[in-house]
Formats: structure tokens, C-alpha cells, sequence
């Protein structure tokens, strides 16, 4: 989401900071060179911090001379966030970013029905809705449950009950499939697209428990061969006995037979010792365990080592694939491909009767056509709780419910720093020029004109604010726009009770007095703020947009040949993208006096005698004005 | 999104607060039902005309639904709600949404809930929008879709019949899908989301 001018972001300083990592910090410190290029914005308050803080101090104002925050550089684009996605963290006093946090699943929920799935259920439900939502396979909006029957009045509704879809008309009757009832979807449409798994798999794991079974006391064959040779046999009887009458399985009971396949193969060419756990302990068992340390031991030398006990096996155990269809084999059909192939060339299927990329990527793999593809029950989404990952405390813990909005904890950055907002100011004022249109279309600044821009800061805390804003003086990167916060040093009112400021009758909000202002305060000045509220603060910033590079305004150079003159142009454009988008960085330094009442063992350079700590706290955040104009 | 200088007196402020433009198209307004502070802009067309009437089903003809049946005075039905401090732009278009049930095709209220914002010539249709949601410009909210809380539709999204957007979603393209989330801090009062105090002081200034 690209935000409309003026926005305003604030970059999260952990992109400075390595890794929140209490060690590495420690030797970001010791190493100055490596150093953020802000310090941490909370100054410890021990005396050994202190120390190091007044190093750092030190040290940045070496760096500040140099560095300053280069929203155009590639890096960047990793801390900028807008200021209502960043979060508070009340323990380490710092602004986190959706990159320094850690999530947590809170409950997963159907974002169709809004029904909560229980933890338990998500798995076997394939992280899918296991009710009524389904996703159209062509276009992915939501499926409508629907009648078929035109049932007039006021009698039954009854069936057959189709799937469609309000966006592409599709509708399951298309693939050919009704319903017999409106309610439990999912699972008709599973009894419907593999028919044959419950026959099927009962039947596959019968087989299989007697072949354990048979196998079992057998199981101390002289030689795998002998032992493989044998199930070999039983498999083909099997075979035989099944395979011209089962039809083809779905891939879900596939699986299922591929999977009790392989377990039971593990448990069997496994130790002996170990086997008759198998039957009663599936993989993720401590028996399961035993079984594969063992199956490496006995198969390669160290079996020597740790099962000295045991004479080492003449060969090692050998597991054979799957042979029938009960064991989850599918054999390709002979000219699979090439009816495939003629069906994609006869008239009837054509581009239009292929299934995209897209659609195919959520389908089964060996879906071609369209009419292979089968409504998609809804993916779960979740509700999530965010953790600060350097000192583990929740930030954000959404209620359970996902019908709720609400947080039972949500330390959002916007209730610890000011809210910015930035708006042009209207130049009624400017008596030279009266005639110039007051309102600044900040998608094509004229450059070299100077321009005012009104920047209101907010505080949401309950303590008033003192703000030191910066900026460097020439924007960093090509276009080289001034800049100037006409009164850099002020203070935020605290945000107190709203009938305080009702029974002052003062000034509500920043925008009401807009014509006010713009009437009685006349000309923006130096050193002083352009208004002031209960709780926020404007000032003025002076901005001149500079001239694009390339720009008829900037050579004048009246070079003859145009042509080239216009291919450079369109050279510098193409090589430097949003040039003409004028971003301002401000760096923003604020320290108020808090109640220190949480961390009382805390006594430091700021305290005060009635248990207030000054607190910090710096960051840089980035004004997008609008975009420069390419020439005058 | 400060709104282009207007002619003096082109909002009508009712007592409530609402600010109407002389140049919108509000149609059915005894079945409009708006909660104070709001905003609607000019060429914006607000079909209060299409309400569900019980007891005659087929006089609600959805051909021509400029022509509509006699509200009965006894069950005043109620098209349109629309919450306090939303905000309806320019050629927006606000239609109640409909269904064929038991093959009688009838209207059924749309409930716009508080501080919402919807976009420049966008077409709702929705069951109901809720509380602080943003619809985009030229977005199009199909019949009976549900837009929950803090929800936002991205410009331009086609969002489709019957579908529910939760609640801090954005959903965007034709058709929207669910493309992301909206921060925590959405809809906290000056920031992204809670700006409809703001846009409703600047509406109709001289």
C-alpha cells in the first residue's frame, strides 16, 4: 500500500542494531566502529551505562555529522513502517517493528464463517475450514451454498444443493458434483472424491495387520531375501485377488496406504528385537526411536561398537517399495499422456478447458483440465500474539475470539510517541505573491519555490514532551531539497483529561484553527511554533524543493541538440525511480519525565527527588512532502 | 484527503451534524437512517428507494427500482444505516443489497457502521460495513458482503458477492482476496484508520 502525500513513517532503530542479542550487543559497544548509528534510545541509568552512554554520546555526535538517515537507500526500506503498524516495548523502552517481534498463534479461525477451530482439529483439517466455506478452484472468491430446485413460497428447501460462485458463475455442477444436503459440505465432497477410500484403506490396513501378524513369528528369517521373497509372494496374491476389481484411489487414501506401507516395512526389516513394539507404537514413539538406531547400527560398522551383544547381520536389512494397489501403488495408466495430449488438441478442450498455474498450484498435481479442479475449502487464518523478541514480553495479545476486535494487551508505538502528521500550510499569508494559489498541489512541487509545510506532533502520553527535532540541512540523494524546521526545540502538552482542555475552551484539535491561524498568525517564523494545543504542537518547516537532475532548470544550457538532451532525461528517469519523490528524514529526539515507579532500582543521572526518571528517546522518521515537478 | 474547494453553501448541515451535498443523489430518504457526522459528497448516490417490502414482494420491481412501491405506514422499513463520522465521497454509490430467495428477488438493509470511509466512486453493495472500515477508491463491495470491523479494501478491489472480510484485513484485487493486515494501531484517532474526525471538520469549509 503505497500512501497518498503526505505520509509520514518512522524508522524502527533495530536496523541499526544488529541482533537483539544481549552478547552481541555487548560487543557492539566495545567496537566503535561497528556501532548503530543511534544508540539505543533508552539510556540505561547505572553508573557503568552511564559511562558507556556518554561514549556513545560522544560518539554520535561524531557520526551525526556524517550519517544521517538516507531514506532513498536501499537498506531503508527495511525499518521504514508507518507509525500505527510499530509497537511499544515497556521494557526495553524501545519502538519494535514487526521485525523485532516474535508472533505466537493466539486461535486459528475461518475467515469465512468466522468460526473458531480448536488447535486439535487444524491439522486434520489440513489448516482448512472443515465446515461450509470453499474458494472457487477458476477465480478463489467465496462458494454460495445453493438449491438447484426453484422452490417458490414458503415450503422446504430442499436439494440438490450446488456450490457456485458470484464472481465467475462457476458452480460444482460443472465438475458434475450435487449435494444431498446443505450442511457438512466438506465432508460430502470428501465421500464424493475418493469414493473408494474407506474401502479401500480399511482394506489396505487389514492387509497389512496380517501381514504383520503372519510375519511376526516369522519374522527371524535366515536371510532378507528369504523374508522379502516371502512378502513378495503374499503381495502379488494380493494382487491378484484385488486389483481387477479395486478402482484407481484418491491420493488422500494413497497416502494413507503408502504411509501404513512404509511403517509397517520400517518395523519389520528392523531389529527383531525391537519388533513387537511396532505394532502398538507408530514413528513418534521412543520405541520408533530404538527402531531406527538400531536399523543404522546393525547396517553399517559400528554395529560392533554399540551392539557388541549382537552378531553383526550378513546383509543389510533391504526395504522393498510398494507392489499393489493396496499398498498405495499406482501404476500410470499406458498412454496416460498421450490421451492427454489429444485431449489438449481437440477442439473441445482448448486454452480455455486447460487449468492455469494458479489454479493448478492449489490443486492436486495431477489436475490438467478444468473440470479436474475441485472447490478449495477455505485456509484458516489466525489470530496472533507478539512477543518483543529481545526481552520476551507480549506487545500485542488479541482476545481468542475471532469475532472480537479487541486486545487484552496492545502496546501500539502510537501511545508512546508523538503522532506525526504533516499537512501543507496554506500561503494566504505570504504578501509578495497574493496572488499565487494558496493550496500546494504536492504531486508536482514547483521546483526552487519555497513552500511551508505544517507539521503537528501529538503526544498520546499522559507527560508532557520536550522534542528536539533535526534535519539535515540538504535532503540526502540527487535532488538536493532545503530544508529548515523553523523552531527545532518544543514541548508537547501532556496528554491530560479531556475536560481540562473543554473547560480552558481552548483549541481542539490542529485543524479547526486552520483559517484562524492562517489570518492571525501571518508569516511563519524562526523560533517560534506555529500553534500549540493541549497535547500537540505544529511547527513550520521551510521547504525548497530542489531541481531534477536533467531538468530544464537546473543546466539552462541551451544545448542544440535536443535529442540526446531528451534520451539523457529519459536515461536519468529510467535509471532513478520516485527521484522526484521529495522524502524528508527528521530525526526526532524526545525526553520527558516518567514515573519510575516500575523500575525502582533504577536511581540515575535522572532522577528526581519525587521519583521521576527522565526518559529518551530518539528515532528518525521520514515525511514524504509529495513529488518535484521535472522542470519549471 | 482534503476535499477540492467547494461552491459556498454546497454542504447542507442538518442538526445532527451531517453534511449533505446539495449535489448528491439521495434517493428513499424516509428510509435512510443516518447517525450524525456524516459526509456525503456531491454526484454521490444513495439508493434509499430499494427497501425490502414483506408484505408485497413482487412491487419492488429491481428493473426499475426508481419507481417504488408505497411504504406501507406501518412497517417502516429501513434501507440504509449509516453510522456517525462516515464518510461517503464523491460518485460514490450506495445501494442496498439484494438476493433471489425462494425465487422472490428483495432488498435487504445495508448498515454502514461508525468512521467509515468510502472512496470516490466506489459501489457498495455490502450486508454491512463495519466500524472504521476504509473502501478504496473505485472499489466495488458485491451484494451481501460483509465487511467487518477495521477492515480495508484496497483501490480498485472487486470485492464478491456474499463474501466476509474479517476483521484488520486488507483485501485487494478482482476478485479481493485477503492480501494482508492492517497494524494495531489502526484506527487509533489521527492515525491511518481514525481520521474521520478530521476529514468531517475540513468538509464544507469556507
Amino acid at each position: 500500500m503505497s500512501r497518498p502525500f503526505p505520509y509520514t513513517y518512522i524508522s524502527c532503530p533495530c536496523a541499526d542494531t544488529p541482533v537483539p542479542d544481549p552478547a552481541r550487543k555487548q560487543r557492539s559497544r566495545e567496537s566503535p566502529q561497528k556501532s548503530p548509528q543511534k544508540p539505543p534510545p533508552e539510556r540505561a541509568n547505572t553508573d557503568q551505562d552511564k559511562k558507556l552512554s556518554v561514549e556513545e554520546e560522544q560518539q554520535v555526535v561524531d557520526e551525526d555529522e556524517e550519517q544521517t538517515f538516507d531514506p532513498r537507500s536501499p537498506r531503508s526500506n527495511f525499518s521504514l513502517y508507518p507509525p500505527e503498524q510499530l509497537l511499544y516495548c515497556e521494557e526495553c523502552h524501545q519502538i519494535k517493528c514487526p521485525r523485532c517481534i516474535t508472533e505466537e498463534i493466539v486461535s486459528w479461525y475461518c475467515p469465512s464463517c468466522l468460526f473458531e477451530t480448536p488447535s486439535s482439529m487444524v491439522r486434520s483439517d489440513g489448516n482448512r475450514c472443515g465446515r461450509n466455506c470453499f474458494n472457487c478452484p477458476i477465480c478463489t472468491a467465496p462458494l454460495a451454498v445453493s438449491t438447484i430446485e426453484n422452490v417458490t413460497g414458503n415450503g422446504p428447501q430442499q436439494g440438490p444443493w450446488v456450490l457456485s460462485c458470484g464472481y465467475c458463475l462457476w458452480t460444482t455442477l460443472d465438475i458434475g458434483i450435487k449435494f444431498d444436503k446443505p450442511t457438512n459440505i466438506r465432508s460430502q465432497l470428501q465421500k464424493m472424491t475418493d469414493s473408494t477410500a474407506p474401502a479401500a484403506l480399511n482394506r489396505s490396513r487389514q492387509a497389512s495387520r496380517t501381514f504383520g501378524d503372519l510375519k511376526h513369528p516369522l519374522s527371524s528369517y535366515a536371510s532378507i531375501d528369504e523374508q522379502s521373497n516371502a512378502r513378495e509372494r503374499g503381495g502379488e496374491e494380493a494382487a491378484q485377488k484385488e486389483d481387477p476389481a479395486a478402482p484407481p484411489m484418491s491420493t488422500d487414501a494413497r497416502f494413507a496406504a503408502l504411509k501404513n506401507f512404509y511403517r509397517t516395512q520400517i518395523s519389520e526389516t528392523s531389529n527383531s528385537s525391537n519388533d513387537h513394539l511396532s505394532s502398538e507404537f507408530g514413528f513418534s514413539s521412543p520405541g520408533a526411536l530404538n527402531r531406527l538406531m538400531s536399523l543404522y547400527t546393525s547396517s553399517s560398522r559400528l554395529s560392533g561398537l554399540y551392539g557388541g551383544s549382537k552378531k553383526p547381520k550378513s546383509k543389510p536389512p533391504v526395504m522393498r517399495e510398494a507392489l499393489t494397489a493396496s499398498e498405495g501403488l499406482q501404476v500410470v495408466p499406458e498412454n496416460n499422456e498421450t490421451d492427454m495430449i489429444a485431449r489438449l488438441q481437440s477442439p473441445e478442450c482448448g486454452w480455455d478447458g486447460m487449468a492455469s498455474i494458479e489454479q493448478r498450484a492449489t490443486q492436486l498435481p495431477d489436475a490438467r483440465f478444468v473440470d479436474d479442479l475441485l472447490p478449495l475449502p477455505v485456509l484458516l487464518r489466525t489470530k496472533r500474539a507478539k512477543r518483543c523478541k529481545s526481552c520476551k514480553h507480549i506487545l500485542v495479545k488479541p482476545e481468542t475470539k475471532p469475532q472480537s476486535t479487541r486486545f487484552r494487551i496492545r502496546l501500539i508505538a502510537l501511545s508512546y510517541i508523538p503522532l506525526p502528521t504533516l499537512r501543507p500550510l496554506a500561503l494566504s499569508s505570504s504578501s509578495a505573491l497574493p496572488a499565487i494559489a494558496p493550496t500546494t498541489d504536492l504531486n508536482s512541487l514547483t521546483p526552487l519555490r519555497p513552500i511551508h509545510i505544517l507539521l503537528t506532533l501529538k503526544n498520546h502520553m499522559f507527560d508532557p514532551v520536550r522534542i528536539t527535532l533535526a534535519t539535515p540541512p540538504v535532503t540526502p540523494g540527487h535532488v538536493a531539497t532545503k530544508v529548515t524546521v523553523l523552531s527545532p526545540q518544543f514541548e508537547i502538552g501532556a496528554n491530560s483529561d479531556v475536560w481540562d482542555e473543554a473547560l480552558q475552551g481552548g483549541a481542539s484539535a490542529p485543524v479547526t484553527n486552520d483559517s484562524r491561524s492562517a489570518v492571525l498568525r501571518g508569516v511563519p517564523e524562526a523560533g517560534k511554533v506555529w500553534d500549540k494545543g493541549r497535547n500537540w504542537t505544529t511547527v513550520v518547516l521551510e521547504v525548497v524543493p530542489g531541481t531534477l537532475p536533467g531538468s530544464s532548470a537546473e543546466g539552462g544550457d541551451g544545448n542544440p541538440d535536443t535529442e540526446t538532451n531528451d534520451e539523457d532525461v529519459m536515461a536519468v528517469a529510467a535509471s532513478r525511480q520516485d527521484e522526484d519523490v521529495l522524502e524528508i528524514p527528521v530525526f526526532v529526539h524526545m525526553d520527558w519525565d516518567a514515573d519510575a515507579q516500575l523500575d525502582q532500582g533504577n536511581v540515575g543521572k535522572g532522577s528526581k527527588p519525587d521519583d521521576k526518571v527522565t526518559r529518551e528517546l530518539a528515532y528518525w522518521m521520514v515525511l514524504g512532502v509529495g513529488r518535484i515537478q521535472p522542470s519549471l | 484527503m482534503p476535499p477540492a474547494k467547494a461552491a459556498k453553501g454546497e454542504y447542507i448541515e442538518t442538526d445532527t451534524g451531517n453534511k449533505i451535498s446539495r449535489r448528491s443523489q439521495i434517493h428513499g430518504t424516509q428510509h435512510i437512517i443516518l447517525g450524525g457526522k456524516t459526509v456525503i459528497q456531491a454526484e454521490a448516490v444513495i439508493r434509499g428507494d430499494l427497501f425490502r417490502t414483506a408484505t408485497l414482494p413482487t412491487s419492488t420491481d429491481p428493473n426499475n427500482p426508481s419507481a417504488p412501491a408505497t411504504p406501507s405506514p406501518s412497517t417502516p422499513s429501513v434501507a440504509i444505516t449509516v453510522g456517525r463520522y462516515s464518510y461517503i465521497s464523491k460518485s460514490a454509490i450506495l445501494r442496498p443489497p439484494s438476493r433471489l430467495h425462494r425465487g422472490v428477488h428483495s432488498f435487504y438493509p445495508l448498515k454502514i457502521g461508525d468512521h467509515v470511509f468510502v472512496g470516490e466512486g466506489a459501489v457498495v453493495e455490502a450486508a454491512s460495513l463495519g466500524n472504521h472500515v476504509h473502501v478504496g477508491k473505485g472499489a466495488a463491495v458485491g451484494s451481501m458482503a460483509i465487511i467487518k470491523d477495521y477492515a480495508y479494501v484496497l483501490d480498485g478491489a472487486v470485492v464478491p458477492p456474499g463474501m466476509v472480510v474479517p476483521s484488520w484485513c486488507i483485501v485487494g484485487g478482482r476478485p479481493a482476496r485477503i492480501v494482508g493486515e492492517v497494524g494495531e494501531g489502526y484506527g487509533v484517532e489521527g492515525a491511518e484508520g481514525g481520521m474521520a474526525r478530521e476529514r468531517y471538520r475540513v468538509v464544507g469549509r469556507p
